[in-house]
């Protein structure tokens, strides 16, 4: 899956956590129609629905660097620290970390127990 | 993966601790306080360096600002928090071992930058891209700076768009309908037909279609009664399906259509789904229907469920899914052989119901003054006060039933709230402008609370947030069709109890909420559990149509859900066989399969081909497109001096649609005039512009519909002469897609905030004024102007319009005959005694309803004086005050296009024509005595004419016209048909001499009627007592002297009636058939005449004298006025005047013309 240059929906992105799902255009760093940006990782990629603008794309996701789960972007999924991690893996080795990320993971503990986007099981 | 090339200089710094470097770093500290990053130049220079020309952070000035905005926020945190980091980094720890290899190499040291996973190329970097150097300008700290800066920019901007999306799956996935998904599709992949049934809020309208497409089906479509949810729901499941930008959803609308090739799901009306079905009954363009809201029982959707019944075995591959509130259910589910039912629980909080009935007196009170006691409404605005903190957010919602009703309550109610200044009243109903329709979604200051007043349009149309207490009336005003009156009535019923828990549900559908209903609960109990179907309430003329366009077989035996009572279906029958539509046998006619394709009125469609027929096509376009919207008169408007004097010189003293024919086209004048603003210039005159708009896109569906059946030659576009002009043209067009995408892009209307009633001192039209100016100015595009000018040829609409300021008066006497003959038999006559009264007090009669008035809005309503018969024409030397008996040629009638039932019976759009000659042309029956000065019209309008001559002169010149104008309908016809098929050049030739001898023929026609039309006449003129109707007809004992005069009446066979006597001259008229208490014989006194011409000498009547002139061979060309132009058709014609005659006296028979009958008979006396 090295640097497909894939248009149009190839397939759907589904983050192993939470389960959100869309369908992304594109696999890679090199996110189509940009010429000035280039993505620090393997990422899952759709144009910006949000937007009307053909330059701009939205990074779903990627895999995880320690257990290649394929992960959103979602703080509530995963982080990125040079690399992709999954917040599960980031627990195990949370020591790894730089403080402030643990910081970080400590404040976000209290709304992730809302009800609604549970991680799966 | 290699690090990232790019490092922030600032991080350096630890490494060059050394003195010179520190002097270094001095000089680079003072260029640095020299630096402004606010400079204009210094951003230009940053952004031609990082943005590519076609980026939108460059292009779009929105983007610029946002990205310089964000930097500013950002230099400001940083700066903050650097003084902060120093101190700290001199205790920083750094990391503890990793006990995994792969984390290892994270970094040491700790920097946001090392969370946002991509990386910005900039001038610096730019090496691969060739000869291109790094700017010297830009200095290498204040480019790192700033691709720092864009580089949390875009991090920010993923979080945000990422941000969006989990919400809206979250949201999604929260509905009440997401738990069905997978069993509706489950069930459908079992069964052809599925019934989803779900209370509001549940998210079936916009999930449904989401699931069908996230599971591969790719030809959806989706029906909804009404247009306005098809562009709304078409936009939320785009946005919903991240297709915002995409094509993957569109909507199809009358007027509009976003649909492509790679549409997959398609939001559309019933109407046009079955126009569809009309055109591919297969409907094999969509592989699965949803069809919405069933249970609002509209007459097309019963009709469409019928027809995908029967449509089902033939398709088995088609899947049917019927969405429906949890209403009768079981109805749906039965009539479609026990369809699966999928039910999914509402979403809606507790709501607390309260009765309160009203007291006896105020319901006295109530039905004393005819106006609704408004008392009960403001305790309840009153309880929520006393009840509810104001802080406690909230809004209320009244349903009443009518406008009359609103404006009661809405009076007193903005007298409470200006007391207690907590309440902003509003009212909601069809009628308003659809700005102050908007007003409903903008918010109120804190503190205070909405009031909306709304009729059942809030009930199911439109949906309002934040609604936390609802009162409901109980009452609904319903159009209901008495075909007996053959009217429109708006009457008040008590709703259904579905309706009443409808209107409950408004109050929980964001928190917990409160119903008050104002009746008692025995009351609910017993209201009837549904409301009444459309079909068991409107006219059915329209469904009949298409149903009979559609080969359904009969509508009697049809397989409806409920059968529409057998009475109206008659109705509608018998009314379809008056306007032509349908034949005896209750076939389609030519002209009734074309009125079935053309989405009109049948009266419209009539008129429309009428208009082809005379070369009118383009002023009787924008008639009937007036006439099939909402008058865009505005209510508030109706008080104001200014605007009525605005107004006063697009008036018509001819009648309604002439006036708004006279609007919409000084309205296009202004639209074509480069620098005017078409919205100040309706505001001005107190019309709605909307409704401009909706004509002229009605007018043009009505060219384009005219042009596919072959009626109206397609005209090309005027194609502008030079390229100069084409390039400017198409400038234009793209400054005006730029706009409309600017426009959309900012995303439409916002809400606003709500000012408090008296704070910009005063009344509400005050408050209306302004508030409109102020939503102006922050909206400065016109955007309905912008998409009217990019959907319309504004030059051809234009030479349309200054055209119709050209028509001659000619043409526009043709224009009303055609627009006469079109709303033929919508006639009222104006009561005798109409000139002596108040212009209030103005009555008028129709064939069904005595004493309707006409509507405020009509021209007729402020100078009934064009309808009165003027004094000096009267030849009564009484002196009497009424014109029943009044002789004169200029008796006028009404024709209207709508008789609607309010608190009065009103006539709306009406158009005065003169009434000798128009019943003439348009009755469907014409009854004469002896000597034809006596005609009733239809049963129940009498003309005594002055003289018996004249009064056979103009009928045997209206049998000549009728039988022409029929003549020529079908010939335009024949030709319409014709001109759908392929030809060979041969036929292309004779078509072509055929086109020109008709032409001619229209030509000569015209001129004629016109002629007719003017004919000067003195007559009387009243509408017959019920008494006089009874005994109206001599019956079949008949006197036999009318067989003597076939010849007076063209070419038809004389039979006696069998009912009313007399004989059948044509199907509509029948000679000598009235009865008469003085002249019973006069018709039989002859005198002795000599034929001027061809000098014939012998006794006559006045009807054979007058037959006689009529087919004299030797008369000259120029005959009497009225008849005169039957004379130079004389000589081709003998032929056809000769019919066998049987001699009773001599028992021979013989072949005559009327002359050679007329000397026959002489013999034998
Ligand atoms: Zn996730
Ligand atoms: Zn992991």
């Amino acid at each position: 899956m090295a640097c497909e240059l894939e248009h149009g929906p190839p397939g759907v992105f589904e983050c192993q956590l939470c389960s959100l799902t869309a369908p992304y255009s594109y696999i890679g760093q090199k996110p189509p129609d940009t010429e000035s940006v280039i993505l620090l990782e393997e990422s899952y990629i759709m144009k910006d629905p949000f937007t009307a603008n053909k330059d701009r794309f939205l990074v779903l996701g990627s895999r995880c660097s320690l257990c290649s789960r394929l992960v959103c972007v979602g703080p509530e999924c995963s982080l990125f620290y040079s690399k992709r991690f999954c917040l599960p893996c980031v627990q195990e080795n949370i020591d790894a970390f730089p403080r402030e990320i643990q910081q970080d993971l400590e404040k976000r503990k209290v709304p992730a127990k809302k009800p609604v986007n549970k991680p799966r099981p | 993966m290699p690090p990232p090339r790019t490092r922030d200089s600032r991080h350096h710094d630890r490494d060059h601790r050394d003195r010179s470097h520190r002097a270094a770093r001095e000089e680079e500290e003072e260029a640095r306080e020299r630096w402004d990053w606010n400079r204009p130049e210094t951003r230009r220079l940053f952004e031609e360096a990082f943005f590519r020309e076609e980026d939108s952070i460059r292009q779009s000035s929105e983007e610029r600002h946002k990205f310089w905005a964000f930097f500013e926020r950002l230099q400001r945190f940083q700066n903050i928090k650097a003084s902060r980091k120093e101190e700290e980094e001199e205790k920083g720890p750094g990391l503890a071992k990793p006990p995994i290899p792969a984390l290892a190499d994270l970094p040491r040291t700790y920097d946001p930058r090392y969370r946002i996973n991509l990386s910005v190329l900039g001038p610096d970097v730019w090496g691969s891209r060739g000869s291109d150097r790094p700017d010297r300008r830009l200095p290498p700290d204040k480019v790192a700076e700033f691709r720092k800066a864009l580089l949390h920019f875009l991090d920010f901007g993923q979080k945000q768009a990422f941000g969006r999306l989990a919400k809206l799956q979250r949201e999604r996935a929260a509905l009440p309908i997401a738990q069905y998904g997978h069993r509706i599709l489950q069930t459908l992949r079992e069964h052809q037909v599925v019934v989803v049934a779900g209370d509001t809020g549940c998210g079936k309208s916009t999930q449904v279609p989401q699931y069908l497409l996230a599971a591969g089906f790719s030809h959806v479509a989706c029906t909804q009664p009404r247009r306005i949810a098809c562009i709304s729901l078409a936009k939320r499941v785009s946005f919903e399906s991240l297709s915002q930008y995409g094509s993957r959803v569109g909507y199809q609308i009358r007027f509009e259509s976003t649909r492509s090739a790679a549409t997959k799901i398609v939001f559309l009306t019933v109407g046009l789904l079955l126009r569809q079905i009309q055109r591919e009954p297969g409907l094999p363009q969509y592989q699965v229907l949803i069809v919405d809201e069933v249970h609002e029982r509209h007459l097309h959707n019963d009709f469409l469920l019928g027809v995908l019944r029967r449509l089902l075995p033939a398709r088995p591959d088609l899947k049917v899914i019927l969405m429906s509130a949890t209403i009768n259910i079981s109805l749906f589910s039965s009539y479609f052989s026990g369809a699966p039912v999928v039910q999914v629980p509402g979403r809606l909080f507790p709501i607390t119901v309260v009765y309160q009935p009203q007291e006896a007196e105020s319901l006295a009170a109530a039905s004393k003054s005819e106006k609704l006691d408004p008392r009960p409404f403001l305790r309840v605005l009153e309880a929520i006060d006393h009840k509810y903190p104001p802080e406690e957010r909230g809004d209320l919602l009244v349903f009443l039933s009518g406008m009359a009703e609103i404006g009661a309550v809405l009076e007193a109610a903005q007298a409470y709230a200006a007391h207690t200044q907590r309440w902003v009243v509003l009212p909601l109903h069809s009628a308003l402008s659809v700005a102050d329709q908007d007003k409903v979604f903008d918010v109120a200051p804190p503190g205070v609370r909405k009031c909306i007043l709304s009729t059942n349009i809030a009930e199911t149309s439109v949906t309002i947030d934040g609604i936390r207490f609802v009162v409901d009336s109980g009452k609904v005003k319903e159009m209901s069709y008495d075909p007996q009156a053959k009217l429109q009535r708006l009457q008040e019923f008590w709703i259904s109890q579905a309706s009443a828990e409808q209107r409950k549900g408004r109050a929980g559908r964001t928190g917990p909420g409160v119903c008050f209903r104002l009746y008692a609960e025995s009351d609910y109990d017993a209201f009837a559990p549904y409301p009444v179907p459309e079909i068991r309430r409107v006219a059915l003329d329209a469904l009949v149509l298409q149903m009979k366009s559609m080969s359904v077989g009969d509508p009697r035996t049809f397989p409806f859900i409920e059968p529409p009572p057998p009475a109206s279906l008659e109705t509608a029958i018998l009314y379809l066989q008056d306007q032509g539509a349908l034949d005896g046998s209750e076939a389609l006619t030519p002209i009734g399969s074309l009125l079935a394709q053309l989405p009109v009125d049948v009266v419209i469609g009539k008129m429309l081909i009428l208009g082809c027929v005379f070369r009118l096509a383009e002023p009787v376009l924008t008639v009937a497109a007036a006439l099939s919207v909402q008058s865009p008169f505005t209510r508030s408007a109706q008080g104001s001096p200014e605007c009525a004097a605005a107004r006063r010189p697009l008036e018509s003293d001819q009648g309604d649609p002439f006036t708004l024919f006279n609007v919409f086209n000084a309205w296009v004048q202004v639209k074509s005039e480069r620098s005017s603003n078409s919205r100040k210039w309706c505001r001005r005159r107190g019309i709605e512009e909307h409704r401009l708009y909706e004509m002229a896109n009605l007018r043009r569906q009505f060219k384009e519909l005219l042009e596919d059946h072959g009626l109206l030659a397609g005209v090309q576009a005027a194609t502008p002469r030079d390229s100069h002009s084409r390039l400017q043209q198409r400038r234009e067009r793209q400054a005006l897609y730029q706009l409309k995408r600017q426009h959309e892009e900012a995303g439409g209307r916002r809400r606003k905030v709500l000012r408090l009633q008296g704070e910009a001192d005063g009344g509400s039209s005050d408050e209306d004024a302004e508030g409109t100016a102020t939503r102006e100015a922050g909206d400065s595009v016109d955007i309905q102007d912008v998409k009217f000018k990019l959907r319309h040829n504004l030059e051809q609409l234009q030479a349309a319009a200054s055209s119709a300021q050209d028509l001659t008066r000619d043409q526009l006497s043709l224009l009303k005959l055609v627009l006469g003959r079109g709303l033929y038999p919508q006639l009222a006559i104006p009561d005798p005694f109409n000139s002596g009264r108040k212009d209030s007090d103005q009555i008028f009669h129709t064939q069904a309803k005595q004493g309707a008035v006409v509507h405020p809005t009509c021209v007729f309503a402020n100078s009934p004086e064009v309808l009165h018969v003027q004094e000096p024409e009267a030849r009564d030397k009484e002196g009497s005050r009424d014109d029943k008996d009044k002789m004169s040629s200029k008796h006028q009638l009404l024709t209207f296009v709508s008789l609607l039932e309010t608190n009065k019976p009103y006539l709306v759009n009406c158009v005065r024509i003169p009434a000798l000659q128009s019943l003439l042309l348009f009755s469907r029956s014409l009854d004469t005595n002896g000597d034809c000065s006596r005609l009733v019209a239809d049963g129940w309008l009498q003309l005594q004419l002055v003289d018996s001559e004249s009064a056979v002169r103009l009928l045997a010149a209206a049998l000549r016209l009728r039988a022409r104008w029929e003549n020529a309908l079908d010939r335009q016809l024949a030709r319409q048909a014709w001109r759908r098929r392929d030809h060979r050049d041969e036929e292309e030739e004779e078509e072509v001499a055929e086109s020109l001898a008709h032409c001619k023929d229209v030509v000569a026609l015209s001129g004629e009627l016109l002629q007719f039309m003017a004919s000067k006449v003195s007559y009387s003129l009243r509408r017959l007592t019920g008494l006089e109707t009874q005994n109206l007809y001599v019956g079949p004992q008949t006197i036999t002297t009318a067989p003597s005069l076939p010849g007076l009446f063209g070419s038809s066979s004389l039979s006696p009636h069998p009912t009313k006597g007399g004989y059948i001259v044509t199907d509509f008229l029948t000679y000598n058939c009235l009865t008469s208490d003085s002249d019973l014989y006069s018709d039989c006194l002859r005198t002795f005449w000599t034929c001027p011409h061809c000098g014939l000498h012998m006794p006559f009547t006045p009807l054979e004298r007058m037959a006689h002139e009529n087919t004299c061979p030797e008369a000259p060309p120029d005959g009497p006025p009225g008849a005169e132009d039957a004379t130079p058709e004389v000589p081709q014609k003998t032929s056809a005047l000769q019919r066998p005659y049987h001699c009773e006296a001599c028992g021979k028979d013989f072949i005559f013309t009327p002359t050679e009958l007329l000397r026959h008979r002489r013999q034998h006396m």
